[in-house]
This record gives C-alpha cells, sequence and structure tokens, in this order.
C-alpha cells in the first residue's frame, strides 16, 4: 500500500471510531431514553475543547492563538478529563432541561443550547480562540513513541480501537441491564414508568449525562488526532448526521448504530471525494446534505427500525417439566 | 440616551419580523401539533421566490405577496405530502420532528445548489428616512412595521370574529371533540398550514428586506429566535406569539445596544430559557395545560 | 401508631382541582376501606380520571389532603406513590410497546439492584433478576398469558393490554391498586376472568379503587361505589342505594 492511501485508510479508520462512539453515546440519549438532543455536537466539542487546551501549553506563550487554561498535561489525562467535562456540562444542561419539558420543547431548547454555545465560543475570543479555532494540539504520545508518520497514525488507530472498545463494554453492560430495560421503558411511557416507581427525570439525567461523557471523548480522541477545533466543525447539521446515522443503522441497537455510523457518516460521506468536482465548489457539500436529508426520510418511511433493529430480549426458559 | 432610543427602534423592526413569523408558526403548532423546524427554511424559500419574481422586474411588494403566496403553497404542499402520510404512517412526535429537520436541512441546501452560495439582494430603494427623536427608520421599515400591525390585526379578526377562526380554535383545544361537534377539522388544517406559510413566506420576504441581502442560511438562522418568541408567549397561543416577539425583539436590540453588541441573541435566548425554568409551557399557557389534560 | 385509620387505607378530604377556571374536581372527600373493590362512577367529564390521577399523582391538586396508609402524599411527584404502594393502571395505551410481555412485568419490579449504574456495569443483578422472572412468569400462569412472554406488548389486543398493565402493577405487591377503565376493549370471556381475579386479590387484602363505565362490572365487583357528578361526590353506598337514588338518576339524565 502506498504511504498516501496508509495515510487516507488509518484516517478513516480514526473518523469511524470516533462518528462509532460518538452514535453509541447519542443512542443512549435517544435510541434508548428518548431523549431529542439535538445539541449532542456541543458536548462532543466541550469534551475536544478540553482536550486540547490541557494537552497544549500555557497560552501566554502562544503568539498566534488564546485561549484559557493550557496545562501541557501527558495522555490520558485530557481524554478522561474531556469525558469528565461532557458529563458536567451534560448535567447542568439536563438539570435545566429534562426536567418537565415534553419532547418537541425539549429539542427546541437543545437547538437553543447548541446556538448559544456556538455563539460564546465563537465571540468569546479568549475562550477558545473565537472562531479561528485551536490548532497545532500535540499528538499524545508522539515523543515517547518516536514513530514515522505512517506508523504513527496506526498506532492511533489501535488506541481509538482500544477506546472503542472500552466504550462499548460500558454501553453494552447499560443497555443490558434492568438500567437499560428502565430507560426503554420511560422511552416507550414515561407516565407508566413514573406510576411504577421510577424517577423519571433522574434516570433520564442519568443516560443524558453518561451519553455526554462518550461525546466529550469522542471529541477529545478526534481533536487529538486532527490537532484543530474550530466552531464551524459542530452545528446542529453535524449533530443530525449522528441521528441519521442511528436511524439507519438501528435505533437502540449498539451493533446497528455502529453500522449506521459506518455507512451514513462514513461511507455516505466520504464517498463523495472520489466523485470529479462539478459546479461551483460548496455544490457537491449542498448536495450531500440533501442527500443525508432524504436518507433520513426513506428510512424513516420504509425501514423506522433500521437495518440491524433492536433486539427483542428474550430469558431462558425453565425445563419443561 | 439616543443610543437607547435608537436601540428601541431596531427593537420595533425585529419585534415587527419576529412577530409575524412567530405567529405563523404558533397558528399551525396550534391546530396540528407538528413541531415544523423545517419553518426556517421555508422563510428562505420564500425569500428566493420574491427573488425570482424581483429580477424580473416585479415590484418588491408585489413580490413579497407572491413570495408570501409561495410560502403557503409550499407549506400546505410540505404538509399533504409528507408530514400527514408520515403521521398516518404511525410516527410519533419524536420521529416528525426529525422529519421537519431533515426537510428543513434539504430545503436550504437544495437552494443553496439552484442559487449557490453567495448573498443575493432585491432591487428596491429604501425609500425616505423619517425621523422620531433619534429614532430613524427607512420607508421599508415603516412599511414592514405596518404590514406586522396589519397581519396582527388580521390574525385577530380572524380568530376571534369569524366561524372559520372559532373552528381553528375549537379544533387546537381538542380536535378529536371539534370533529365529533361537525367541524371539518381537514379542512382547518389545510387553512392553518395555508396561513401559516403566509406569514412565513411574508415574514421571509420582509426578514430579507430588512437585511438587504441573503443566502439559503438566512432562514434557518432566523428560525430559533422565532421559536423563542412562540416558545415564550405559550406556543399556540397566537396573542403569545406576539408578546413573545416583542420581548424577545425589544430584549436583543436594547441588550445590544447597552451591553455586549455580540451577544444580543444569547441574551434573548437565556430570558426564554429562564421564563421555560418557571413556566415551562410559556407565559400564556392555560389553554396548552388543560389541552394536555383533556388528552 | 398515631395517624393510622385501620380501616380506610385511603382518606381523603377537600381535594380540588381547576384547570383554566374550570373546576375539575371541587373540594371532594371520601376514605376507602381496606381489603374492599371500591367503585368510582358518574357521568363524562365528571372528574372521576381527575381523581384517580391526584391519587396517582400524575395530576397535582390545587389544595387538599390525601393520605395512604396515614402517610400524606398530596403534592409528591407519582413516582413516590408507587414507592409507597399505590399501583394504577391507565385509560389508554400505558404499556411500554418497544418491549416484550415479559420486560413489561419486570420493569415493575421495585427496588432493582441492576438499575444502579455500578451494579449494571458490574453485571452482579443475575440472580435479583431470575427472582424478579420467577414471580412475573407466575403472573403470566395465573393470567393464562405466557404464550405471550415473548411477544411486543405493542402487539397484543387491546384486552391483553389491559390484563398486561394489572399485572405489570401487581409486580410490586401495592396496598393500593387504582384501575382506570380496565375492562374497556375487553373480550366479554375475558372480562369474568379479570373480575374473578380480582375479587381473589382482595381477598389476600389488596385495596381497589376502580373507574368503570360499565355499570354491570360495577354491580358484581364493587362493595362500595362513590358516584361523581360535575366535580363533586354526590352519592356514596352500596350499588343498590346508588340505583334508587334520585340524585343519581338525575346526574346520569343530566349529564
Amino acid at each position: 500500500m502506498s504511504i498516501a492511501w496508509q495515510f487516507y485508510i488509518s484516517s478513516i479508520l480514526v473518523y469511524l471510531g470516533v462518528d462509532v462512539m460518538a452514535c453509541w453515546g447519542l443512542n443512549l440519549q435517544f435510541g434508548v431514553t428518548g431523549i431529542m438532543n439535538f445539541a449532542y455536537i456541543v458536548f462532543q466539542a466541550a469534551g475536544a475543547y478540553t482536550a486540547a487546551i490541557l494537552t497544549l501549553g500555557p497560552s501566554s506563550r502562544s503568539l498566534f492563538q488564546h485561549y484559557i487554561g493550557g496545562a501541557n498535561l501527558p495522555f490520558p489525562i485530557p481524554i478522561i478529563a474531556a469525558g469528565a467535562v461532557g458529563a458536567l456540562l451534560s448535567l447542568v444542561v439536563g438539570t435545566f432541561t429534562l426536567r418537565r419539558l415534553r419532547v418537541d420543547y425539549q429539542a427546541m431548547v437543545m437547538l437553543i443550547v447548541s446556538l448559544i454555545a456556538i455563539n460564546v465560543a465563537t465571540n468569546q475570543v479568549d475562550l477558545v480562540n473565537g472562531s479561528a479555532g485551536l490548532s497545532l494540539v500535540p499528538k499524545p504520545l508522539s515523543q515517547v513513541l518516536n514513530l514515522d508518520l505512517v506508523n504513527y497514525q496506526w498506532f492511533y488507530v489501535a488506541l481509538t480501537a482500544v477506546v472503542c472498545v472500552i466504550v462499548f463494554l460500558f454501553v453494552h453492560q447499560v443497555t443490558r441491564s434492568p438500567l437499560g430495560r428502565t430507560l426503554r421503558a420511560i422511552r416507550d411511557n414515561e407516565h407508566s414508568a413514573a406510576a411504577l416507581g421510577k424517577n423519571v427525570t433522574r434516570f433520564r439525567l442519568l443516560a443524558f449525562v453518561l451519553g455526554g461523557a462518550i461525546a466529550g471523548v469522542s471529541g477529545a480522541i478526534l481533536v487529538e488526532f486532527i490537532g484543530t477545533w474550530a466552531p464551524g466543525s459542530w452545528t446542529y447539521a453535524e449533530t443530525f448526521v449522528l441521528f441519521t446515522a442511528i436511524i439507519v443503522g438501528g435505533t437502540g441497537n449498539n451493533l446497528g448504530v455502529a453500522v449506521g455510523a459506518l455507512l451514513v457518516p462514513v461511507v455516505f460521506l466520504e464517498a463523495t471525494r472520489f466523485l470529479p468536482p462539478i459546479g461551483y465548489p460548496g455544490l457537491i457539500d449542498a448536495l450531500q446534505w440533501v442527500a443525508v436529508g432524504l436518507l433520513a426520510l426513506l428510512f424513516l418511511w420504509r425501514w423506522p427500525r433500521g437495518v440491524i433493529p433492536e433486539r427483542r430480549r428474550r430469558f431462558r426458559k425453565p425445563a419443561p417439566g | 440616551m439616543s443610543v437607547l432610543v435608537a436601540s428601541i427602534g431596531f427593537g420595533l423592526i425585529s419585534t415587527s419580523i419576529l412577530a409575524i413569523a412567530a405567529v405563523g408558526f404558533t397558528l399551525q403548532f396550534g391546530v396540528t401539533n407538528v413541531f415544523n423546524l423545517a419553518y426556517g427554511s421555508v422563510m428562505t424559500g420564500a425569500a428566493y421566490a420574491a427573488y425570482v419574481a424581483n429580477q424580473f422586474g416585479v415590484d418588491i411588494w408585489v413580490s413579497m405577496v407572491l413570495g408570501g403566496l409561495f410560502g403557503a403553497a409550499l407549506s400546505l404542499l410540505i404538509n399533504r405530502g409528507l408530514y400527514t402520510p408520515f403521521a398516518r404512517h404511525g410516527l410519533g412526535l419524536a420521529g416528525i420532528i426529525q422529519v421537519t429537520l431533515a426537510l428543513g436541512l434539504i430545503l436550504e441546501n437544495g437552494l443553496q445548489a439552484i442559487f449557490g452560495p453567495s448573498y443575493h439582494s432585491y432591487q428596491m430603494s429604501q425609500g425616505p428616512s423619517f425621523h422620531f427623536g433619534s429614532m430613524v427608520f427607512t420607508a421599508v421599515q415603516v412599511g414592514i412595521m405596518g404590514i406586522a400591525l396589519a397581519s396582527m390585526i388580521g390574525v385577530h379578526a380572524l380568530l376571534a370574529h369569524t366561524k372559520l377562526g372559532k373552528a381553528m380554535r375549537a379544533t387546537a383545544a381538542d380536535a378529536p371533540l371539534a370533529r365529533s361537534c361537525g367541524i371539518r377539522t381537514e379542512f382547518v388544517t389545510d387553512i392553518a398550514w395555508l396561513l401559516s406559510g403566509l406569514l412565513c413566506g411574508i415574514a421571509g420576504v420582509i426578514l430579507v428586506m430588512d437585511l438587504q441581502s441573503f443566502t439559503s442560511t438566512t432562514g434557518s438562522n432566523f428560525l430559533v429566535p422565532v421559536l423563542a418568541a412562540a416558545v415564550l408567549g405559550g406556543i399556540g397561543q397566537p396573542y403569545g406569539a406576539m408578546l413573545g416577539a416583542l420581548i424577545i425583539g425589544m430584549v436583543s436590540e436594547v441588550a445590544a445596544a447597552v451591553t455586549l453588541p455580540q451577544y444580543k441573541e444569547v441574551i434573548a435566548f437565556v430570558i426564554l430559557l429562564v421564563v421555560l425554568l418557571f413556566r415551562p409551557r410559556g407565559i400564556l399557557a392555560e389553554v396548552a395545560s388543560l389541552k394536555e389534560v383533556v388528552a | 401508631m398515631p395517624g393510622v385509620d385501620t380501616g380506610h387505607i385511603l382518606v381523603v378530604e377537600a381535594l380540588r382541582r381547576s384547570f383554566g377556571g374550570v373546576h375539575a374536581v371541587d373540594g371532594i372527600s371520601f376514605e376507602v376501606q381496606r381489603g374492599r373493590i371500591t367503585g368510582l362512577i358518574g357521568p363524562n367529564g365528571a372528574g372521576k380520571s381527575t381523581v384517580l390521577g391526584m391519587l396517582a399523582g400524575a395530576v397535582q391538586p390545587d389544595s387538599g389532603s390525601i393520605r395512604v396508609e396515614g402517610k400524606e402524599l398530596a403534592g409528591r411527584p407519582a413516582y413516590e406513590r408507587a414507592r409507597h404502594g399505590v399501583g394504577r393502571t391507565f385509560q389508554m395505551a400505558g404499556e411500554f410497546p418497544r418491549l416484550t410481555v415479559l420486560e413489561n412485568l419486570l420493569v415493575g419490579m421495585p427496588n432493582q439492584r441492576g438499575e444502579r449504574l455500578l451494579s449494571a456495569l458490574l453485571g452482579n443483578w443475575t440472580r435479583q433478576e431470575e427472582a424478579a422472572v420467577e414471580k412475573a412468569r407466575s403472573l403470566l400462569r395465573r393470567f393464562d398469558m405466557t404464550a405471550k412472554e415473548d411477544d411486543y406488548a405493542g402487539e397484543l389486543s387491546g384486552g391483553q393490554k389491559r390484563l398486561l398493565e394489572i399485572m405489570r402493577a401487581l409486580m410490586s405487591d401495592p396496598h393500593l391498586l387504582l384501575l382506570d377503565e380496565p375492562m374497556v376493549g375487553v373480550a366479554p370471556t375475558l372480562v369474568g376472568a379479570i373480575e374473578e381475579y380480582l375479587r381473589e386479590l382482595c381477598d389476600h387484602g389488596l385495596t381497589i379503587l376502580i373507574v368503570e363505565h360499565e355499570l354491570g362490572v360495577v354491580e358484581r365487583l364493587c362493595d362500595t361505589v362513590m358516584v361523581m357528578a360535575r366535580g363533586a361526590l354526590i352519592s356514596q353506598g352500596t350499588m343498590r342505594d346508588i340505583q334508587s337514588s334520585r340524585e343519581v338518576a338525575d346526574a346520569y339524565l343530566i349529564g
């Protein structure tokens, strides 16, 4: 394989891992618990900024970008901190929005949250360097490992895979347990769940915080790889791609969601790279968004349960007699 | 002081545009319960429709009416062709919201694919300026406020004094009950979408007349303030939406003048979030809570 | 114990709730005797469902008192009522449609260790789960629903959904069971079976408050009947007393 192809494929694999993780987190909130978090990408961004700032040195030594903090912390502290910040931000936002609001109000409040977040990140330039964003984030362990560029790429693929496995075990344990069952019950009928003694708000908040933590980790893995993060990369439309991936893959099914993350953000959006350029710059992007929207509509109409539907849980039967 | 007064002038313009859009949004939502996130993109669509007419030499005010009609037709089409079939297909509230978001994305990017990513402007003059103390309005802005006022009076007259308006309110309060009382709820629903689309289209065109240039994302960028105004007043409540528009429009412009201009929207949204904390259904929400219990 | 009325499991005083200026429930007071089946009837819009909603915590009263086993529950959220032994079913669509029948019942199990995050992650909930499955299966056997165990609840018939809700509420061994029109849409053959089973539960000490439209069911099932009209309690007694009451006849005719 040529170096260029190795670079390309390893990068795609990292992106895939990040999208799969992000989709698992969103699936826990939306697919399992039924929370319409249209601000999901904000929590990924919060994780990314956190990891970037903690990895970068103090801002005062940088001439071209301004941000708060800067700590030069070693791997894996920035990634863990990113998860913690994602969880903490979710706790704050969730406490305000999940209490008594109907699902459509929640969706709207989440849109507003994402707008406020982008506004603050863009305008408060000394926070995370405004619209230019952060860049030159050092790659984790690159000094220690001393690998050449291509091998470092493959190392990062392995790192992403390990984090993916951890996140999978986490969401798998949650969804297969009575906790996951109660979350699905709340998704199906919150009033019945409350009548059975479930503290619906507390459970929703739990799912929201866990999903937010995973979003934060996914942002950290991505920013440590690409080295930059700017407000342009986390608009609400990006959240919609993840929603579409979940719908296409199979709402509520972790395996299906992973397949959805492969099909929609990776295959579907990457494939257009290989199209010959047509029209003005940006035309392909616009058509791509049209296609993602149509794909979501198609699946909602034809296959609302997705490629791999939520599994029917059967319990072992006692031996007859 | 004069900065403050001038900002009240800006606030009046914002309020006017917001009020038309928010009342349109809330009329439809009240009757049909569809939280239409494609609303902003329909505004943009109407703005482009008026742009095309304007390019053929049609006067801008006539183009505005055409834009409104386009919005009405498109909204009816969207509901008949997309939302109603999906709802009949058994898609729940959350699913329909995703359908509306998907449609919004398709419309916005479809328009960009057709008209390109650059900014467009209408061929029009802003007309002579009028001075009211330290407030200055162009003739176009005075026209915008006049249209807003006329629309609000029209909506009020329709709801309060016509049989159709009463049928709409009855359908909003309890659709099955209204149906059993002999109200043709499907017809009322169509009218709600047409009326909502008309207001949406007009709002889209006058937004651009005020901004003076626009692109495919202009309407969807305006969507969140519209939602905020509609929700602040108590969604499904046309008078609440007017009040919400006044609060959001005034607060954002005045706050921008006296504090941080870059946060003018943020301040308005924060007010909305705080209001929702204490009144989760908005300011004028009695009817909405009744509806919930009856349902 | 002070404050506990041993004869009455539920004591309601001056309960009031209005919606947009309409008094849906206008200051009603009543008691429900332990181990009995009490019926709550009345014409449409009388406020029966609002009363039930207030007892279950789905609707909060404007004022008044609701004491279950001597504990004041007015103003407490629904889930706390359930934990205090108040179970309920819904008038329509109360099931978890995308959960299987067995899973629906398992959700009704109180104090599940596996609902806590740490236990879920460690997976040390399986033994408790086995006991819950056993309990759910014995309920299924009793209602002759074993064959439906793995069916999605959303695919059941209307009557089966009703049964499912009753079984689900019983998973937590409630002291007081609130049933909101449990016989709507239930096949006539099944109605008899449900009635028989409810009687049996009562004989074992369960108290039931039932809102029901079908007067035949109320007549066969209920020891005591309360009649509501326009937000007020207008009559109370055995079904025979009620049927001879002029006021009740008027309320039903006038509505």
